[in-house]
């Protein structure tokens, strides 16, 4: 396990949980999936699929006040619960 | 004249050896490759047993051996079942059961997540990846083993055009998949057509965005074979994000496009499009589900140098209208036509009378009859009989049409429009969905009295589905539970995104759910929802 390069700022479990919770009962449920971890795949997994990804989009836009470009949705940002929110911290920086 | 689908590869073969033929995840095979490995391919299967007409799954996401398995499975006289590497491991267990399928040709990981008596129900399994150490079930080949088997030719199997090919599974309404069995001329009508109209050429770079389990993937590789072009398989994760998939169609130089709206309809939104970017692309097809006007004229308007067909046909019949887009009727359309008949292919609406409509503005149900219509359900004569019926506007000999289930209205101009289903199939993101098949999920749940699943129409993916549920007396569910439980026997696609439980389903005179009024107050209520603002 590595935590090299792991800034404090990348530990704020309210934002994280808020993003989990999102995940789960706007995404996962409908999925027929109960649980996942914060560093899962979640493309992978099946949880979110091309419309669910622009879900999300609208979650981190209208709920948590950051923009996203079109070219910052991609498979890395938006791959896991963990992912999400160093993006969402970056932005607010 | 190509009769069956593998002379389309060996002629290309020999045209072109050495011209990419498949790529995918960053790899590619050539021509001579993949005509080589095919014939391997058919020569293990056949040395293992495999004879006329027996069916082998593939199960694996896409990659270039999809291709290689489809045609040397073929080429063995075999019959091919594509199988949707996420769907639940129980529903790839009953088609698997259904058709009988002696072999797969799949990965360690899909294997082993088949349940026991799957796994000992087939006689062999060829891994792409990797050879486990203990089999536990079927006897497990290497892909390696290839290599032992001669390349330069097929084994010699005595096929003719009328023989199956392949068998695709789609939704069925009494809660199990149906396979609809396709031959090599059903599947050669649809491609010659495409070639000739189309004009594909072997300058053609194609993409295939549909999984392989689904019809429209079937134009996407073999018109590519056909013409000697390369196809561009798209994996899930690329098609996950519109800018990487535009930057890819660009990169790539992508000519050819096939897909469901929805998929164009994201690009659209999302990944900045502009014509000069996708200078290369030529053609756009869509099929599967209706376009909104709004999103079409939108393309169109983008792309002002790419020719856009509607493609229309159930998986019974591939593809059987088509409709070109004329950019200058967008504006005043309000509805996208389905066309008219593909070459080689007859269609006609037959009204409430049983008579063919012959006057504009008459409605009836599309039929269809001809060289692309499929033989029937594998293992399923009464479905069959149902759905693929004598033709009885002509008694000279004997001969079968197919019933789509569409509404549809002829125009004046000779075009038909698409009005809506006879039944409770939907669509969304272009698979067809029976909402029987759902129901029959949701009342697997042991505290499920009734249930009913509901399609709402959205502008993208066409419908999203709900269901409503009375549990039995006392009982509690919890929506996420019941989820959970549809994802074990349906896809993810089917499964409802939202459940509304009541005490009670209201019931029309005759007893039965009254499905008109649930939907109609669920759809109503979908649009209060979409009306009201967002909360701050």
């Amino acid at each position: 396990m590595s935590t090299v390069n792991q800034t404090p700022a990348t530990q704020s479990p309210a934002l994280k949980d808020q993003i989990r919770e999102f995940i789960m009962e706007n995404l996962a449920h409908a999925k027929g999936i109960t649980s996942f971890t914060d560093d899962e795949n979640l493309m992978e997994s099946g949880v979110v699929d091309s419309l669910g990804i622009f879900r999300i989009v609208s979650f981190l836009e209208e709920e948590l006040h950051v923009r996203i470009s079109d070219e910052e949705i991609n498979a890395e940002t938006l791959q896991s619960v963990n992912s999400i929110e160093k993006l969402v911290l970056s932005k607010k920086k | 004249m190509a009769y069956i689908l593998q002379q389309l590869l060996t002629k290309s073969a020999e045209r072109f050896p050495e011209k990419t033929a498949v790529w995918a995840r960053g790899r590619s095979v050539t021509y001579r490759e993949l005509n080589e490995r095919s014939n391997q391919l058919a020569h293990l299967l056949h040395e293992r047993g495999i004879r006329k007409g027996d069916r082998i799954g593939i199960y694996f996401p896409k990659c270039v051996e999809s291709v290689i398995a489809m045609l040397g499975i073929v080429k063995a006289g075999a019959v091919y079942v594509p199988l949707d590497p996420q769907a639940p491991a129980e529903r790839i267990g009953y088609i698997i059961g259904n058709c009988g399928c002696r072999a797969l040709i799949t990965r360690e990981e899909k294997r082993r997540g088949l349940d026991e008596a799957t796994r000992e129900s087939l006689e062999f399994c060829v891994l792409i990846d990797e050879t486990p150490k203990s089999s536990n079930g079927s006897e497990v080949l290497p892909w390696t083993i290839l290599s032992e088997f001669p390349a330069s030719d097929a084994p010699k199997v005595v096929l003719t055009e009328t023989d199956l090919a392949y068998i695709l599974y789609t939704s069925g309404s009494t809660g199990r998949p149906k396979g609809v069995m396709l031959t090599h001329q059903n599947a050669l009508t649809f491609i010659e057509w495409c070639a000739e109209t189309f004009k594909i050429s072997s300058e053609d770079r194609l993409s295939n965005h549909a999984p392989l389990h689904f019809d429209l993937s079937v134009f996407d590789v073999y018109n590519t074979l056909e013409a000697g072009a390369t196809v561009y398989l798209i994996t899930e994760d690329l098609a996950l994000f519109p800018a990487k998939l535009a930057s890819f169609i660009e990169a790539q130089g992508i000519t050819v496009w096939y897909s469901v709206p929805s998929a164009l309809t994201l690009l659209l939104l999302h990944a900045n499009l502009n014509a000069e970017k996708l200078a290369k692309l030529r053609l756009i097809l869509f099929a599967g589900e209706v376009f909104p006007m709004k999103y079409l004229r939108q393309l169109a308007n983008l792309l002002p140098h790419i020719e856009l067909q509607n493609l229309y046909g159930p998986t019974e019949t591939n593809v059987c209208t088509y409709y070109r887009v004329e950019r200058d009727r967008l504006p005043s359309m309000d509805k996208l036509p389905i066309g008219i008949a593909c070459e080689n292919t007859e269609v006609f609406a037959v009204n409430d009378q049983d008579e063919i409509v012959t006057e504009p503005s008459g409605i009836g149900e599309l039929y269809v009859r001809g060289p692309s219509v499929t033989f029937g359900y594998w293992a399923d004569p009464e479905k069959t009989a149902k759905m693929v019926v004598p033709n009885r506007f002509q008694r000279n000999f004997e001969e079968k049409m197919y019933r789509t289930g569409d509404l549809v209205q002829l125009a004046e101009d000779g075009n038909y429009y698409f009005l809506g289903r006879r039944d409770s199939m939907i669509k969304s993101r272009g698979y067809r969905i029976e909402l029987g098949e759902i129901e029959s999920a949701l009342l697997s749940y042991e505290s499920v009295k009734e249930a009913v699943a509901i399609a709402i129409p959205d502008d993208i993916v066409s419908n999203r589905i709900i269901a409503v549920i009375a549990p039995h007396d006392g009982m509690d569910i919890k929506p996420a539970d019941l989820q959970q439980h549809c994802g074990t026997r349906i896809p993810k696609y089917m499964i409802p995104e939202m459940i509304e439980f009541r005490t009670t389903l209201p019931k029309t005179s005759t007893g039965k759910v009254d499905r008109v009024q649930l939907t109609q107050e669920s759809v109503r209520a979908a649009q209060q929802a979409a009306a009201e603002p967002v909360s701050q």
